[in-house]
């Protein structure tokens, strides 16, 4: 069984979303490469805050991510999302159509939860969730959540969440963070490399 | 304006008259004021400010701060449904749904005139735990009494399409519609919700009522994708009409001829290619004041390229 690891900047741009619409399920996608078994998760695209629910610009915007991924020489490998029941961290169906169309571009597809509970006490908040296909109908079922730099879904610095904690509370990133949804109001925001933020956190 | 309690109320005050939420700034600025006693200058707005200030610390979870708003609320204003509004919310945060729900229901059985606020939050709180189809006849029973709130039938519309029932989200959007036409937001909602919908044809039809609305920059952009991404998906399913669903229209929208769709396709492409040549990269560059210029120079580039090939796909 092949391991996913989120580094720095994927982890600390997912939290960064987060942050910045608490109020909102938020969602988006993972870039990264595929080694072996392995898989490394190395920047995140921000996709959508407004209405998660409705899937014309989740389209554009997953037509969009995927060919700057290519240009990067990167792949889609999974989606995130937060959800608007912080007590209730599961996959919304949303949620699964939109990694079952990931994975018809990826095999090892995967998807993340916010778990909105936890987020900010320094815990890495992350339920990843894989697909189970059983007489033909494919469930995305909860996996272990995230927990350091061990285990089959990891994060390549066990130090991310505080990095990402102080990011949001001392140095304010997620003000300058931008997803496709602030892009489509001002398409000077930069929500493929968010570069301001990049530039100021270490991969 | 410099940092001083005057300034910071007149901000705050200014936030609540917008309805803007802001709760990091409004709690920052709210405990300056408290820190420096200021709530004596406030006069009567101190109620409100308090109010607004215990809102913002449960949204940023300290606790500490909401409680001593609420008790001073409490002492003041004694049984006040505005009040037990917030120690409703102040259960809410705690987790415990259940006594939140109670207090909600016993306030509403008092004075069911009271305003969407308290409504609100019963409603929010049944999708928080879970209840939805509970949390839907509640938002039906109030429309039935207060039919021109369109905050309400927003939440309606969205209740559905969280539950992927999108013909009753349109036709919650379509009530949003009379109640407010001149809002493009709501017209590009009711777009993606047909589009969702399978409608396309109802879809375009909004889509380009959108940018009639608002031809260029702001609300734009999105509206000139969305019709792009109609026209084409329309256009690819025209010749041999075999793709029936792209082409098929729930509420009957006629669909405009090829020509017509080619016409608005070019369109399309010639309004985004327009926006993003128009977008400087000095304004994104003020947005960044930490980055080099030239790193916001290469933002346009970025999303220009992934655009043309979008524009040139499929």
């Amino acid at each position: 069984m092949g391991t996913y690891t989120l580094n720095n900047t994927a982890y600390i741009k997912l939290v960064l979303h987060a942050a910045k619409h608490p109020h909102a399920p938020v969602n988006g996608v993972l870039l990264g490469v595929k080694s072996g078994n392995d898989v490394s998760i190395v920047d995140t695209v921000p996709l959508l805050h407004h209405w998660t629910s409705l899937s014309p610009m989740m389209e554009i915007g997953l037509d969009l991510a995927r060919s700057h991924a290519e240009e990067r020489h990167l792949k889609i490998v999974g989606y995130y999302q937060a959800t608007e029941r912080p007590n209730d961290p599961v996959l919304v169906p949303v949620g699964e159509k939109v990694s079952a169309v990931i994975k018809e571009g990826f095999e090892n597809a995967f998807a993340l939860v916010i778990d909105g509970s936890s987020l900010g006490s320094g815990d890495p908040a992350l339920i990843p969730h894989l697909p189970s296909t059983s007489k033909g109908v494919t469930e995305w079922l909860p996996q272990t959540p995230i927990s350091g730099s061990t285990g089959q879904f990891c994060l390549a610095d066990p130090a991310s969440p505080s990095v990402a904690l102080e990011a949001v509370r001392v140095q304010g990133l997620h003000h300058q963070f931008g997803d496709f949804d602030d892009h489509l109001e001002d398409v000077t925001i930069d929500w493929l490399r968010n570069a301001p933020v990049s530039y100021l956190i270490s991969p | 304006m410099g940092m001083s309690v005057d300034s910071y109320a007149n901000v705050l005050a200014e936030y609540r008259t917008r309805n803007i939420r802001a709760s990091e700034d409004v709690l920052k600025k709210g405990i300056f004021i408290l820190e420096r006693n200021g709530l004596g200058k406030l006069g009567s707005e101190a109620w409100p400010f308090l109010e607004q200030l215990a809102l913002a610390a449960l949204d940023l979870g300290r606790l500490d701060i909401a409680n001593e708003c609420i008790s001073r609320l409490d002492k003041q204003f004694v049984g006040s449904p505005r009040v037990e509004c917030l120690q409703g919310i102040r259960l809410e945060f705690k987790g415990a749904y259940d006594d939140a729900l109670a207090m909600y229901q016993a306030i509403l059985e008092v004075d069911p005139q009271i305003p969407y606020a308290i409504w609100k939050r019963k409603i929010s709180v049944l999708r928080q735990s879970g209840k939805i189809k509970h949390a839907v006849d509640e938002l039906i029973t109030y429309l039935d009494a207060f039919y021109t709130d369109p905050e309400a039938w927003l939440e309606l519309a969205d209740i559905y399409a969280s539950m992927s029932l999108y013909l009753q989200s349109l036709s919650s959007l379509s009530h949003v519609l009379l109640l407010i036409p001149q809002n493009p937001f709501y017209v590009l909602q009711a777009a993606e919700t047909a589009y969702t919908a399978l409608d396309i044809p109802l879809a375009l039809k909004f889509f380009l009522r959108s940018v009639e609305m608002v031809p260029e920059g702001g609300a734009s952009t999105r509206g000139w994708y969305g019709v792009k991404l109609c026209a084409r998906r329309l256009l690819s399913s025209l010749p041999t009409s075999l793709d029936a669903v792209a082409t098929s229209s729930a509420s009957e929208t006629p669909l405009p001829s090829a020509h017509h769709l080619a016409l608005l396709d070019q369109l399309a492409t010639e309004r985004l290619l327009a926006a993003y040549s128009t977008s400087s990269p000095s304004s994104a560059a003020s947005k960044t004041a930490s980055v080099s210029a030239s790193l916001a120079g290469s933002v346009a580039a970025d999303a220009r390229e992934v655009l043309i090939r979008w524009l040139q796909g499929k």
